[in-house]
């Protein structure tokens, strides 16, 4: 049984007399323990949507919400708000927002701001929640003595470890983590990424990764996924994802980022984003597609590759393909090709 | 001698800030320290290291926007360390500075051919239709077209990549010889990023406009800079070729910047990196994380030195003098 199985879900809102298909028809699954997804895609491809979605914090103005949602086998979709805030959210599954080193409360003690939830929910006493959260500190690579810190005294690097021992507090089976490392630099967020890397084999927490940087999901996760559009277009293993890419979405991706070595330029993603609101009919991809071809006016469904992935891509369809299954797909394997 | 000044130049500059830290207490802390440094005329020179390394302070020093606290800055050979501001029209015109945010760094109240048209309107260009065609030539140049349905728009309306288009049509529409660009695509995603650079890079290349790149990511510097200056504490540790500095680092803070970078490849996964600077750790340049050879004995820092058998590759360590680097000039 399967940690977190998400199956085809769906999160629209309304936009004026619009539709914006923030997360449309995604699925993925975290097998275990200590696993890893990434969700890579570019700014307003749905990551937080699906963040959102899962911890089940809707915004207003909701106009499609469903598909299924199972930890550990059990279905969360049928949970009432009330169950599932008193037994899910933080408890089971918690979460780092995107830019959550602001939400920082600026005149509490960093370890009372830890310590919270436990004295709200639980009758923990008062020792004994100031044990726990030192015990967190330590753990997120802090000493005990932060807990009487305030947030101006701390660096960027240090606050993001205080907001991931905030979510840590109820020992959840899954953290996700929105885009954690976006306002740090190079060295702190190769800190903060040892950090995950650690909390993933002990105590084996399991993690949700969102991010617009595919090195940086490389590096931590051991699926990933790529969002565009509100789809996962591509989903699989992170090595056959990143050797071997299925959609030429993807393809670009990786072949958009500067190496360190090597002699191929990075070359820039072709076109423009699409607008949320009026979505390209057929493959979401295709204005910006030079693999595109006359199939590609119909909508691709999430063709399966292996037994462990998807792509959204004709080309996958041996079928609709013809030809091209035995010449563009090994070509999306070559970088800049 | 006969040679062509630099365009610009750094001769051993610091630039020291006195903050207040009490009522009667003050600490001085020195951002940039003993740093000698120069743009040549057409080239990209990237600067990269850690946050609070020192970075924005030096791109801002060379454009005399703070004054240096010790050395001198000169500009095509004209020494600006100590001209007055009002003396400094002639700078203002020349050298430009794109910011890293283009979120926050533009008036949300103004359309684009305003923001992109103010620096001529400072500069005292009366005529309207001057300045409409310089702002409608600016934005060709950043490829927001066409021009005139761009200039109308407000930066609201726009992507982070076209509002940093506009960033830098705004520091062009004056013609600069001299661009500091800070951490220009740092807030654009990553998949944006590139076309802003090969912009950069292709202003540099076609018309001969100097870049002093400012960011974190070195992997970027290697293809968008023709030499890489590495900063540690206000210092400069390495400097030279991109491709000298990439592929064989000397000074272990270079070598810690380089793994740091999170390559998606299958034989880097799964890591722990290296890394320079602890979390909240203090200015102190005789620690260098990650140097086998522990802390700097004495009070001096290492200077800049060439490498034996690898010319215009300088390392600032203690170790490589004593191996016999020698000093340049
Ligand atoms: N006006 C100022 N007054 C006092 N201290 C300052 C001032 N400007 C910068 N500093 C300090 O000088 C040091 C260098 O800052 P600087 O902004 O140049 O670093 P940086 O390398 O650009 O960092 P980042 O990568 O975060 O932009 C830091 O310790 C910073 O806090
Ligand atoms: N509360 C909301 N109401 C309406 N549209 C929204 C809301 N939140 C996000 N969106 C839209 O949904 C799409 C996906 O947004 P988001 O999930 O934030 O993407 P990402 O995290 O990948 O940048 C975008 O078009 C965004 O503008
Ligand atoms: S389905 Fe067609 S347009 Fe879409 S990614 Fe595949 S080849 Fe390109
Ligand atoms: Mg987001
Ligand atoms: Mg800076």
């Amino acid at each position: 049984m399967a940690l977190l199985e998400v199956d085809d879900l769906h999160l629209h809102y309304a936009a004026g007399d619009r539709v914006v298909r923030a997360v449309d028809g995604v699925s993925f699954v975290i097998a275990g323990k200590g696993e890893a997804v990434g969700v890579v895609g570019e700014s307003g491809s749905g990551k937080s949507s699906l963040a959102n979605a899962v911890m089940r914090l809707l915004p207003k103005g909701v106009a499609r919400f469903d598909g299924s949602i199972r930890l550990n086998g059990r279905d969360l979709t049928t949970l009432s708000d009330e169950a599932y805030r008193r037994e899910i959210r933080w408890r089971r599954i918690a979460m780092v927002f995107q830019g959550a080193l602001n939400v920082l409360n600026p005149v509490i003690r960093v370890g009372d701001q830890i310590a919270e939830p436990l004295l709200l929910d639980d009758r923990v006493e008062k020792r004994a929640a100031r044990a726990r959260v030192e015990g967190l500190l330590e753990r997120v690579g802090l000493s005990a003595a932060f807990y009487g810190r305030y947030p101006h005294e701390l660096s960027g690097g240090q606050k993001q470890r205080v907001v991931i021992a905030t979510a840590l507090v109820h020992d959840p089976d899954l953290l996700i983590l929105d885009e954690p490392t976006s306002a740090l630099d190079v060295s702190v967020q190769a800190q903060i990424m040892n950090l995950l890397k650690d909390l993933k084999e002990d105590p084996g927490i399991s993690m949700l990764f969102i991010t617009h940087d595919i090195g940086l999901a490389s590096d931590l996760c051991d699926t990933i996924a790529v969002a565009y559009a509100g789809e996962h277009v591509e989903y699989g293993p992170a090595d056959r994802v990143l050797l071997e890419p299925r959609h030429p979405y993807t393809q670009r991706l990786l072949a958009s980022l500067p190496r360190l070595h090597g002699a191929e330029r990075p070359r820039a993603m072709p076109g423009e984003p699409p607008d949320a609101t009026a979505l390209p009919l057929g493959c979401r991809f295709h204005p910006r597609c030079p693999y595109r071809f006359d199939a590609c006016d119909r909508h691709p469904p999430a063709l399966p590759i292996a037994a462990d992935g998807h792509a959204r891509c004709w080309l996958n369809d041996r079928e609709v393909a013809g030809e091209r299954f035995e010449t563009h797909l090994p070509a999306l394997a070559v970088r800049g090709g | 001698m006969g040679e062509p000044p630099p365009l610009v130049a750094l001769d051993d500059v610091s630039v020291v800030f006195r903050t207040r830290s009490g009522l009667f207490r003050s600490s001085a802390l020195r951002a940039v320290d003993g740093v000698s440094l120069a743009v040549t005329r057409g080239e990209t020179l990237a600067l990269v290291g850690e946050s609070g390394s020192g970075k924005t302070t030096l791109g801002r020093v060379s454009l005399r926007l703070v004054a240096a606290t010790w050395g001198r800055v000169s500009f095509d050979g004209r020494d600006v360390t100590d001209v007055a501001e009002e003396q400094l029209g002639w700078l203002r015109r020349r050298a430009q500075i794109v910011f890293q945010d283009p979120f926050s760094s533009l008036n949300p109240y103004m359309r684009v051919a305003e923001l992109v048209g103010e620096p001529l309107l400072i500069d005292g260009v009366r005529s309207r239709q001057e300045r409409l065609e310089r702002v409608h030539r600016a934005l060709e140049a950043v490829d927001l077209v066409p021009a005139a349905r761009a200039a109308a728009k407000y930066p609201t309306a726009m992507s982070g990549g076209q509002r940093q288009r506009v960033g830098i049509a705004r520091a062009l529409v004056r013609d600069p010889e001299y661009i500091v660009a800070d951490e220009p695509v740092s807030m654009i995603d990553a998949s944006s990023r590139i076309d802003i650079l090969d912009l950069l890079r292709g202003l540099q290349l076609r018309r001969g406009v100097a870049f002093l790149y400012i960011t974190h990511d070195i992997a970027s510097a290697r293809h968008f800079a023709d030499r890489i200056a590495v900063m540690h504490r206000g210092a400069v540790v390495e400097l030279g070729d991109a491709g000298a500095v990439i592929d064989r680092p000397v000074h272990p803070y270079t070598r810690a910047l380089i793994a740091a970078v999170p390559e998606p490849d299958p034989a880097n996964r799964h890591r722990r990196r290296a890394v320079g600077g602890a979390d909240g750790a203090d200015g102190d340049f005789r620690v260098v994380e990650g140097c086998p050879h522990g802390p700097l004995p004495g009070g001096r820092r290492p200077v800049l030195l060439d490498m034996p058998g690898d010319p215009g590759h300088f390392v600032a360590c203690h170790v490589m003098s004593a191996a016999g680097a020698t000093a340049p000039g």
